[in-house]
C-alpha cells in the first residue's frame, strides 16, 4: 500500500466537499448523498473492526442506536445543543460498545458474529421495551436538526457538515491503521495467540478497538437521527448492521477504498431504485454470497489484485526486453 | 494513484439511475392533479398496501371517467415504504421536491404514518391518512395531518360501550399481543370500562413471537369471565380465538377489537357467533347505492369481499376531490389544507359524516357485527349489532397513549 | 385440585410438550449440520416457513389434504436441499474456518428467501393455515384436546426418537459423529467424507422443512415465525451444545416448557431476555454449551 500523499488527501477532501454543492440545486439527490455520507462513517467504524481486527461486529447498529436515543434526549429533555449532547451520546454509546464487548473478548470468529448477533438482539429488544425512554416502537419522531448559531443546520450546510465528518472519519482510520496500534490490530487479526506471544496486549489492543468502532457507530448513529428527523428500533437493527457489513464486504475489507466504493455504489440503490425495492433483498442476499464464495477481497481487492496481474505481465514483458538487449 | 475515481463515478451512478427513474414525470403542473401515495406494497404490511391500492385505483378510475377534478385527471403516485420508516421519508421527500405534490396519503402502518406526519407537518404539506390508527397522528397542534380511521384508543371505548349496553356489570378478559396497536386499544378499553361499570377478571400479555395460548386460555377460563376479548393480530389472533373455543369458551363470548375480510375467513365457521369491530362491512345496515356497487365490483375484480382498509382508500380520492373543488384550485397546499379542515361531508359508500377536528382527527364511529356463517374463503354474512360514534376527546386520548 | 387449576396443569403439559418437540426437531436438524459439516445454517427459520408455505399452497390453491401436502413438500424438501448442497455449499467443504463463511452465506440465502416470499406469500395473505389432518376433539379429563394436534405431538416425538436412534445405532450415524470428530481419521476409515457432508445437510434440512409442517398443522402463522425460529433454534443448539442431539433435544423442551408457563409466573417481556441471557451466558462461559456432541 503506497502511503498516502498529501495531495491525494487534499483532492479527495475537494472531491467530497464539492459532491453536496453539485447535489444542492436536488433536495432529493442531496438527501441520498447525505444518507451515503453518513453511511461511509459507519462502513469506515465496520470495516475498521472487521477488516483490520477481523471480528464482524453485529451489534455495531445497537450501538449507533444508543447514541442516537442518548442524542435525542439530551436535545429534547435536558435542551442541550446538538453539538454537545452528540459527542456526550457518542461517547456513551462508546462506553456501552465497550463494556457489551468486554465479555466476548476471549471469543473469535462464528462464536464473536453470534455473540454480537445475540447482543445486537437485545438491544433492539431494549429499545422496544423500554418505551420511557425510547417511545418502543412508534419511534420519535420531529427530530430537530442541529443547531447553529441561533439557526438550523439543515440544507447544503448540513451535507456539507455530514461530508466534513465521513471523510474526517475516512483519514482518520487510513492513518490509525498505519501507526504501530493498527500494525497490532493486524496482528491480532492474523493469528492471536500469535500476537500475544509477541508482547501484544491482545485484551487492551482489543478495547481500544471497541471503542474507536464505538464512537464511529455512535457519532454516525448521532447524525441519522439528526437528519432524518425519525428514529424506531428498526433503524438501528441486525439488518442495518449487516448493510454496512456488506458495504465493507463488497467494496473490499482491509483498505481504505473499499469501504467508500461499496458504500458509494450500494447505499444509494435502495432510495434510488424505489421502482424494485422488492429486490433489494434478493440482490443483496446475492451480493451477500458472490462476495464470500467468489471476491473475499471485494470489488477493491479484485482491482488490486488484477492490476498486480497487469503489472507482472508488463514487467515479465520488460524482462524479456531486456534480455534481448 | 487512482483513488478519487469513484467520486465521479458515485455522482454518474445517481444521475443516471435518476433519470431512469424520473423519466417520465416531467410533466409538471400541466395538466394531472399530482398526489402522493406512499404505501406499504413489500414488507410485513405488504397485505395491507396492496388491498388498499386495490381501492385506490377503483375510485381514481371513477372519478377520472366522470371528467376528474376541476376537468383534471388526478394521478396518485404510488411508491413503495417497504414497510419502512426511512424508505417513506425519502419517498415522502422524493414526491415533495420532485413531483411537488399536492398532498401525501396512503400509509396503512402507523409507524410509517407516523414518521411521515414529521415530515408533513414541517414541509407544510397536507397528508391525508387513510388508514392508520395510531392516535398521535392527530395529536394536539397537528395542522396538516388529517386521519379518516378512528383512532385506535377509541376503539377499545367503543368496544366497552358495546358490552355496557349488551350485558350491564360483565366480567371481561383480555388476551392481546404487545404491539403497539394492541396497546392503544387496551389503554382506551382500560379506561371506559370502569366507567362502563364492567370488572377486568383477566389480562394477559403475549410478547411478540408467541405461538401457542393454550395455557392462557386455561387461565381465562379459570377466571370465568362473560366475554374475552382477542386481539392477537393476524395468525396469531386464529391460534388465540381456536385455542379459547378449543377448551369451552363459546363464540359468542369472544369480541374481537377490529376485523378485516380475511381476517375473517381466518377465524372460520368455528367464529360463528362471535363479534367483531369495523368501520365498514358488506353486512352494515345503512349502505348508499355506491356503496352496494362498490362492494359488487371490487368482489367481481379480486374475489372477496371488501373491508374497511380498501374501503377508506376507495373513500380517498372522493375525499380529495370534493376537498380540491371546494378549494378552487389544486396548486395550492395551504388552500387544500383549509379546506379539508372546513370539511362536512359523507362518506359517499356509507353515509356516515366524515368532518375533522381542530388536530385533524375524524369524528369518530364505529359498527359492531356479528359472523352469521363463512364459506370457505370466498365469501361471509355478518349482522350488524351495535353502531356508536363519539368525538375523539371523549376519553384523554393523547395522553392515555403516547 | 380444582378442575380450572387441573385444566391449566393438563394445557401446561401439552403446550410444553408441542412446542418442545418442535422447537427441538429444528434445533436438531440445525445442530446436525453444524456438527458435522460445520455449517451454521443462519436460514433455517426460512427453511421452516418454506415448507409451511408451500404446504399451504398445495392445500389451499390445489385442495389437497394436509397429509399428502406433507408428503409432498418432505419430498420436495428433498430435492431442495440436495440442488443446494449442489449448487452452493459443497464449495465451502474445503474451507479452513468454514463455520464464519457458511454462516455469512446462509445470511444471504435468508436475504434473498425474504424477499422472495415478500414478493409472492406476502402478496396474497397476511395469515396462512393448513386445515386439520384429522377432526375431532378427545377429553383428557377435564381437558379438551384436538385430535389434530395429539397427532403433531406424537408425530415429532417419534421422529425424534427415530432421528435419536438413527445416530446412536446405525452406522450412517456413527459414520457422521466419526466425520465431526476427526475428518482425516474417519477418511482413512474409509468413509466418504465429502458424501456424509451431504448426507447431513440433506437430512438436517428435511428435518427442519418436517418441523416447518407440524407446527404448520398445529398453529396459524405468519412470515415473522421465521425470524422467531431462527433465533430460537440458534439459542437452543448454543445453549445444549452445538452437535449434540441430546443437548437440542432438552434444551429444546425446556423452551417448549419455559414459554407454556411463562405467564403463570413472570412477565412475557422476562420470557424473551431471559432465554437470550442464557445464551449469552453460554456462549461467554462455556461455549462448548451444556451437552457434548
Amino acid at each position: 500500500m503506497k502511503p498516502y500523499s498529501k495531495n491525494v488527501i487534499g483532492l479527495l477532501l475537494l472531491m467530497g466537499l464539492m459532491l453536496p454543492l453539485a447535489a444542492s440545486g436536488n433536495k432529493f439527490f442531496a438527501f441520498v448523498l447525505g444518507m451515503t455520507f453518513i453511511s461511509l462513517l459507519w462502513a469506515t467504524g465496520m470495516n475498521l473492526m472487521y477488516g483490520y481486527v477481523g471480528l464482524m461486529p453485529l451489534m455495531f447498529a445497537g450501538v449507533a442506536g444508543v447514541a442516537g436515543y442518548a442524542m435525542v434526549h439530551f436535545t429534547r429533555t435536558l435542551g442541550w445543543s446538538f453539538w454537545l449532547a452528540m459527542p456526550v451520546a457518542s461517547l456513551l454509546a462508546a462506553a456501552v460498545g465497550v463494556a457489551l464487548g468486554l465479555p466476548s473478548l476471549r471469543l473469535k470468529g462464528f462464536y464473536f458474529t453470534l455473540c454480537s448477533l445475540v447482543i445486537q438482539t437485545v438491544l433492539t429488544l431494549a429499545f422496544i421495551f423500554f418505551p420511557t425512554y425510547t417511545n418502543g416502537d412508534t419511534g420519535i419522531n420531529q427530530i430537530a436538526p442541529p443547531d447553529w448559531f441561533g439557526g438550523e443546520l439543515t440544507g447544503l450546510g448540513m451535507d456539507m457538515a455530514l461530508a466534513v465528518i465521513a471523510l474526517a472519519g475516512v483519514i482518520f482510520c487510513a492513518w490509525l491503521v498505519k501507526t504501530p496500534l493498527g500494525q497490532r490490530f493486524v496482528a491480532i487479526r492474523e493469528d492471536d495467540v500469535l500476537a500475544e506471544g509477541l508482547g501484544i496486549q491482545v485484551v487492551r489492543c482489543k478495547i481500544i478497538a471497541f471503542f474507536i468502532v464505538s464512537l464511529y457507530a455512535g457519532i454516525g448513529g448521532c447524525f441519522y437521527a439528526a437528519y432524518v428527523g425519525f428514529i424506531s428500533p428498526r433503524a438501528y437493527d441486525v439488518l442495518v448492521s449487516m448493510n454496512i457489513w456488506l458495504f465493507v464486504a463488497f467494496g473490499g475489507r482491509a483498505t481504505i477504498a473499499g469501504p467508500i466504493i461499496g458504500t458509494a455504489i450500494l447505499a444509494p440503490i435502495p432510495f434510488l431504485l424505489q421502482d424494485l425495492q422488492a429486490f433489494k433483498d434478493i440482490l443483496s442476499g446475492v451480493l451477500i454470497i458472490v462476495v464470500t464464495l467468489m471476491m473475499p477481497g471485494g470489488i477493491y481487492g479484485a482491482f488490486v489484485a488484477w492490476r498486480s496481474r497487469q503489472s507482472q505481465v508488463a514487467s515479465d514483458g520488460d524482462k524479456v526486453q531486456e534480455q534481448r538487449v | 494513484m487512482k483513488k478519487t475515481f469513484f467520486n465521479p463515478l458515485a455522482a454518474a451512478i445517481a444521475l443516471s439511475a435518476a433519470a431512469l427513474c424520473t423519466g417520465g414525470a416531467q410533466a409538471q403542473a400541466g395538466n394531472p392533479i399530482k398526489i402522493g401515495f406512499v404505501t406499504e406494497l413489500t414488507g410485513p404490511w405488504t397485505f395491507f398496501g396492496t388491498s388498499c391500492v386495490a381501492g385506490l385505483k377503483m375510485a381514481t378510475d371513477e372519478i377520472n371517467k366522470a371528467g376528474g377534478v376541476l376537468k383534471r385527471p388526478l394521478e396518485f403516485i404510488v411508491t413503495d415504504n417497504q414497510t419502512n420508516s426511512s424508505q417513506a421519508l425519502a419517498a415522502s421527500r422524493n414526491l415533495d421536491v420532485n413531483d411537488k405534490v399536492l398532498a401525501l396519503s396512503g400509509p396503512t402502518s402507523s409507524d410509517v404514518a407516523l414518521a411521515m406526519y414529521g415530515y408533513a407537518e414541517q414541509q407544510k404539506l397536507p397528508f391525508l391518512v387513510p388508514v392508520a390508527a395510531f392516535p398521535q397522528l392527530t395529536k394536539p397542534g397537528t395542522k396538516y395531518t388529517f386521519r379518516i380511521e378512528p383512532d385506535a384508543a377509541g376503539w377499545g371505548y367503543a368496544m366497552a360501550k358495546y358490552i355496557e349496553q349488551v350485558k350491564p356489570g360483565a366480567k371481561v378478559a383480555l388476551m392481546h399481543s404487545d404491539a403497539a396497536l394492541m396497546r392503544a386499544i387496551m389503554a382506551g378499553f382500560r379506561y371506559q370500562a370502569p366507567r362502563s361499570k364492567l370488572t377486568i377478571v383477566s389480562d394477559i400479555l403475549f410478547p411478540q413471537g408467541s405461538s401457542d395460548a393454550t395455557v392462557q386460555a386455561a387461565q381465562v377460563r379459570a377466571s370465568n369471565p362473560d366475554y374475552v376479548i382477542v386481539s392477537g393480530a393476524g395468525a396469531f389472533d386464529n391460534v388465540l380465538t381456536n385455542q379459547l373455543l378449543d377448551l369451552g369458551i363459546k363464540p359468542q363470548q369472544i369480541i374481537h377489537p377490529y376485523g378485516i375480510t380475511t381476517q375473517v375467513f381466518g377465524w372460520g365457521s368455528r367464529s360463528v357467533g362471535s363479534i367483531y369491530g369495523t368501520f365498514f362491512d358488506h353486512g352494515i345496515d345503512a349502505l348508499t347505492k355506491e356503496g352496494k356497487d362498490f362492494i359488487s365490483r371490487f368482489d367481481a375484480a379480486n374475489g372477496r369481499p371488501p373491508s374497511y382498509v380498501e374501503n377508506y382508500c376507495y373513500v380517498t380520492p372522493y375525499i380529495f376531490k370534493e376537498a380540491i373543488e371546494k378549494a378552487g384550485t389544486a396548486d395550492d397546499r395551504e388552500k387544500l389544507r383549509n379546506a379539508l379542515s372546513a370539511l362536512k361531508t359523507k362518506e359517499h359508500t356509507t353515509g356516515v359524516p366524515i368532518e375533522f377536528d381542530k388536530n385533524g382527527a375524524r369524528k369518530e364511529y364505529m359498527y359492531f357485527m356479528e359472523i352469521q356463517s363463512v364459506n370457505g374463503k370466498r365469501t361471509y354474512q355478518s349482522k350488524q349489532r351495535y353502531y356508536i360514534e363519539w368525538d375523539p376527546e371523549v376519553i384523554p386520548v393523547y395522553d392515555l397513549v403516547k | 385440585m380444582t378442575d380450572a387449576q387441573l385444566l391449566i396443569l393438563l394445557s401446561t403439559l401439552s403446550t410444553g410438550l408441542i412446542l418442545g418437540a418442535i422447537f427441538s426437531l429444528v434445533a436438531a436438524g440445525v445442530t446436525i449440520v453444524y456438527g458435522c459439516v460445520w455449517l451454521p445454517n443462519a436460514s433455517n427459520g426460512q427453511f421452516f416457513l418454506l415448507a409451511a408455505l408451500v404446504a399451504w399452497t398445495f392445500t389451499a390453491s390445489l385442495g389437497w389434504s394436509s397429509w399428502l401436502a406433507a408428503i409432498a413438500v418432505i419430498i420436495l424438501g428433498i430435492g431442495l436441499s440436495y440442488l443446494l448442497e449442489w449448487i452452493l455449499i459443497r464449495r465451502l467443504y474445503d474451507t479452513p474456518n468454514r463455520n464464519v463463511a457458511y454462516f455469512v452465506v446462509t445470511l444471504g440465502i435468508t436475504q434473498i428467501m425474504t424477499g422472495v416470499f415478500s414478493l409472492t406469500y406476502a402478496k396474497w395473505s397476511d395469515q396462512f393455515s393448513l386445515p386439520p389432518v384429522i377432526d375431532g376433539i378427545s377429553m383428557l379429563g377435564p381437558f379438551p384436546i384436538p385430535n389434530n394436534r395429539l397427532l403433531v405431538m406424537a408425530v415429532s416425538l417419534l421422529v425424534l426418537v427415530a432421528l435419536f436412534a438413527l445416530l446412536r445405532y446405525h452406522p450412517y450415524g456413527r459414520a457422521l459423529r466419526a466425520v465431526f470428530q476427526n475428518r482425516e481419521a474417519a477418511a482413512l476409515r474409509g468413509v466418504d467424507v465429502r458424501s456424509i457432508y451431504r448426507l447431513s445437510f440433506v437430512l438436517g434440512s428435511t428435518i427442519i422443512f418436517l418441523g416447518g409442517i407440524l407446527f404448520a398443522l398445529a398453529y396459524s402463522f405468519d412470515l415473522t415465525v421465521a425470524w422467531t425460529m431462527s433465533i430460537t433454534a440458534f439459542a437452543i443448539m448454543i445453549i445444549g451444545g452445538p452437535g449434540s442431539v441430546i443437548g437440542a433435544l432438552v434444551v429444546g423442551m425446556t423452551f417448549g416448557f419455559t414459554q407454556a408457563i411463562v405467564s403463570i409466573f413472570a412477565s412475557p417481556t422476562a420470557a424473551t431476555f431471559s432465554y437470550l441471557g442464557a445464551m449469552l451466558v453460554i456462549l461467554l462461559f462455556r461455549p462448548s454449551g451444556l451437552f457434548k456432541r
